[in-house]
């Protein structure tokens, strides 16, 4: 593994080599050199599975990390290839040539993140989110709450107390702030 | 069509007599994996009612309910979540941040009933199946959404401490205040604890903002000693801190301490904004310490003529000349003390009343009076030879220091007592060089004393010697010094279930000589000023008021406040008690604003 490591990183300047666990390295690649890399870990280094594609959504930094989980067989080894891109310009290439399933995994991306991938089949159909007219709701930007707020109605009767006026007006009610 | 297409929905019917694929609910039972995020599962009992879950939850299915068994309790706000499963979406997100970890999920996942309005249901109370279901989703054992540790406080080292008055904490950066204000979950309920009520979540949240100025007005609403309360407060708050029973409770006390320290003195005027209306009423105050301050601070914001009498020759009370500057610099009470005064409240110093003024002249020139005065006499250990001149009280001390006198202790000496007073007692001695042996009648453990200061007493090089009561003082041999004859103690359980009792080994006694000995085991009124038959007309017990609503006394124009008038002594009750009174006295004397409309 290590071997390998070295020539990644003289090759194509991998870093934050990471040991997760002893049967699983991560480490992180330009997007640019990202597909050689896969197409290389794939023919020649025996990594011939790819278990699955996702995404981390870094807001304050700006970008999305992508994640290539990739398995070999033979050394019962997997590699977790990740790959910055950037928020505002969130595309990236196409792995179905690699692997043909990646095109769902593409299109679920495109779906929850908005991350697009040019070239990938049915990229634009629903995925799992049939008639989504918002912004993807996997974006840090989303608000969950809102959106429920807005979307489902609420159980009639249904109340909430805050805690904290909840015990002023049952345990001090005369007393706290009341000046300005 | 043919012949197959026409008949196959006859075919279809033979499968009818088949073992199905499906399972009929509810008879057969598929459970959930055991990790599955199934229906939720709270331990009432342990709940505080911190309403977290219901703030994470994004889909605005938690309500917090009240729960009558629940209201009352310490530290707990007598709600509890109710779950609306017409909204949840299983995300676990409340489990996760539960503060005291008392949420969880089972593995059960079939409710079935044909009324779709019986899904909404308040966990651990409403009788549930899954209640004692032992599979589900439970958050990981070390994963917290919020650090459990707090942002630690940059001391001086005991080593230099002792040596000198400066003040030993040192207090957060702004940097470590903000990481310190994140792990506040905003719940609110040390609010209801602080005795002042003070705005806690808001005052954090400011610093969050980096808006001191708005945390420096949230804090003065209900307190106007931050300064103060910011170093020495006994931070009841921090005790039911829902963030403290999984970790470290939120170092409330030193954020508090941030926003005063970033607001320049010379600013106060123009953020506070206090404008104040005369409304032509005259109050007398007795005593200037938090409690008689904190009063004439909501009095002059009232429109009130505020006159402050005040024997000593400052002001501050106990915070000046019982608390030492290494705890709380002196700068620091007067930035609290110099803002007040600034609205206008006079300060008569060196003005006892009694002496130099007769009480009842106050009760005859004045609209009201707020009575303050504390406790000042230091309480008498019982035991033959207490009278000796090398016996010094750890007020007097305490007062000596502040008022830059030499206290005059010796090199070797002994603290009797397990308070505040006998360990700043200690510690002072400790900074004039003597070596301190600190002797107490119970446990450590059982030291009211602050736990800080005791292990910074300890620090600084002060011997405890617990379980050890002092039986009698006796001459040494030297006229400057002076001994002590004490004995060991075993501690018996008290049969009616109190805490244990120590009682004295006659066979394990000893005799220790020492330079002084300095007593600190408490403290009583001085009531010297008010008339033996107004001690009757008050109902003075023990030297201590039993105040009624709003701190009236049973003379209508009399209200008091402050350790004398309630069971807690410290800085902050004293100085609710004042802003109480400041209530009191205005609904007393301006009745109209407060009739029902």
């Amino acid at each position: 593994m290590n071997d390998l490591m070295e020539r990644l990183q003289r090759d194509f300047g991998v870093d934050d080599i990471t040991v997760r666990k002893p049967a699983l390295t991560t480490f992180r690649v330009k997007k640019d050199s990202a597909e050689t890399l896969i197409r290389e870990l794939r023919d020649r280094e025996g990594y011939t599975h790819l278990n699955f594609m996702t995404c981390i959504d870094y807001i304050e930094d700006g970008i999305f990390t992508l994640v290539y989980m990739l398995h070999n067989y033979d050394k019962k080894l997997s590699l977790g290839v990740h790959v910055d891109i950037s928020r505002e310009n969130e595309d990236m290439v196409s792995i179905h040539t690699l692997w043909a399933q990646a095109w769902t995994y593409q299109r679920e991306l495109r779906e929850m993140y908005g991350i697009n991938f040019p070239g990938s089949p049915r990229l634009e159909e629903d995925f799992c989110l049939e008639g989504w007219d918002d912004i993807p709701p996997m974006r840090r930007e989303f608000d969950t709450k809102e959106f429920s707020e807005q979307r489902f109605g609420h159980r009639e009767g249904r109340h909430s107390e805050e805690p904290r006026d909840h015990m002023k007006v049952e345990l001090y009610p005369n007393r706290g702030g009341d000046e300005k | 069509m043919n012949l197959k297409d026409l008949l196959s929905p006859f075919f279809v019917w033979q499968r009818a007599f088949e073992k199905p694929y499906t399972s009929i609910r509810p008879t057969i039972d598929r459970p959930g994996a055991p990790a599955y995020r199934g229906f939720h599962i709270n331990i009432a009992d342990t709940c505080v009612g911190c309403g977290s879950c219901h703030e994470i939850c994004q889909n605005h299915a938690i309500d917090m309910v009240a729960v009558e068994e629940y209201l009352g309790r310490e530290g707990d706000s007598g709600l509890r979540p109710r779950f609306d499963y017409g909204r949840c979406c299983w995300c676990g997100l409340c489990v996760d941040i539960c503060t005291a970890a008392s949420l969880r999920m089972s593995n059960e996942y079939a409710w079935i009933s044909e009324d779709p309005t019986v899904f909404h249901f308040t966990a651990g109370v409403d009788d549930k199946p899954w209640q004692d279901n032992e599979n589900g989703y439970r958050r990981a054992e070390g994963y917290h959404l919020y650090p459990p540790k707090r942002i630690e406080m940059e001391m001086l080292p005991a080593n230099e401490s002792v040596s000198s008055f400066e003040e030993v904490v040192k207090g957060y950066s702004e940097e470590q205040a903000k990481k310190e204000a994140d792990r506040c979950v905003e719940c609110g309920i040390c609010v209801a604890t602080c005795p002042a009520h003070m705005d806690v979540p808001d005052y954090i949240h400011s610093i969050r903002d980096g808006n001191y100025e708005k945390g420096l007005q949230l804090m003065y609403r209900t307190n106007p000693f931050p300064a103060t309360c910011g170093r020495i407060c006994t931070r009841r708050c921090e005790s039911v801190c829902p963030v403290g029973i999984l970790g470290e409770p939120v170092a409330i006390r030193w954020l508090k301490r941030l926003i005063v320290d970033q607001v320049d003195a010379s600013d106060y005027q123009r953020i506070l904004a206090d404008t104040i209306t005369e409304n032509g009423k005259k109050i007398a105050v007795i005593g200037a310490g938090p409690g008689g301050m904190s009063a004439a601070y909501y009095l002059r914001k009232k429109g009130y003529a505020v006159t402050v009498f005040e024997a000593q020759e400052s002001a501050g009370g106990m915070l000046r000349y019982g608390v030492p500057s290494y705890r709380l610099p002196d700068n620091d009470l007067d930035k609290d003390i110099d803002y007040i005064v600034s609205l206008g409240v006079e300060i008569k110093y060196n003005t006892a009343i009694g002496k130099d003024i007769k009480f009842e002249q106050l009760l005859e020139n004045y609209d009201a009076v707020f009575m303050s005065t504390g406790l000042s006499v230091p309480s008498s250990m019982r035991i033959h030879g207490e009278d000796h001149p090398r016996v010094l009280s750890g007020l007097q001390v305490l007062a000596d220091v502040a008022n830059g006198r030499d206290p005059g202790i010796g090199k070797k000496v002994a603290v009797i007592g397990g308070g505040n007073v006998a360990m700043d007692a200690a510690r002072v001695s400790r900074r004039f060089d003597a070596e301190v042996t600190i002797l107490y009648r119970r446990r450590i453990s059982e030291m009211p004393a602050d736990e800080e200061e005791i292990h910074e007493s300890q620090e600084e090089g002060c011997r405890i010697v617990q379980q050890a009561i002092p039986v009698e003082i006796v001459s040494a041999d030297s006229e400057q010094q002076v001994a002590i004859r004490w004995g060991e103690a075993e501690m018996v359980d008290d049969p009616k279930g109190g805490r244990p009792r120590p009682v004295l080994q006659e066979d394990r006694m000893h005799t220790d000589t020492y330079d002084s000995i300095i007593s600190a085991i408490g403290q009583g009124s001085n009531l010297d000023y008010i008339s033996k038959e107004m001690h009757e007309e008050f109902a003075i017990e023990w030297g201590k008021f039993t105040p009624g609503e709003y701190q009236h006394t049973t003379l209508e124009k009399v209200f008091v406040g402050g350790d004398f008038a309630n069971s807690t002594a410290d800085a902050i009750s004293a100085i609710e008690d004042g802003h109480h009174a400041a209530r009191g006295i205005d609904r007393y004397l301006n009745p109209a604003a407060y009739e029902e409309k």
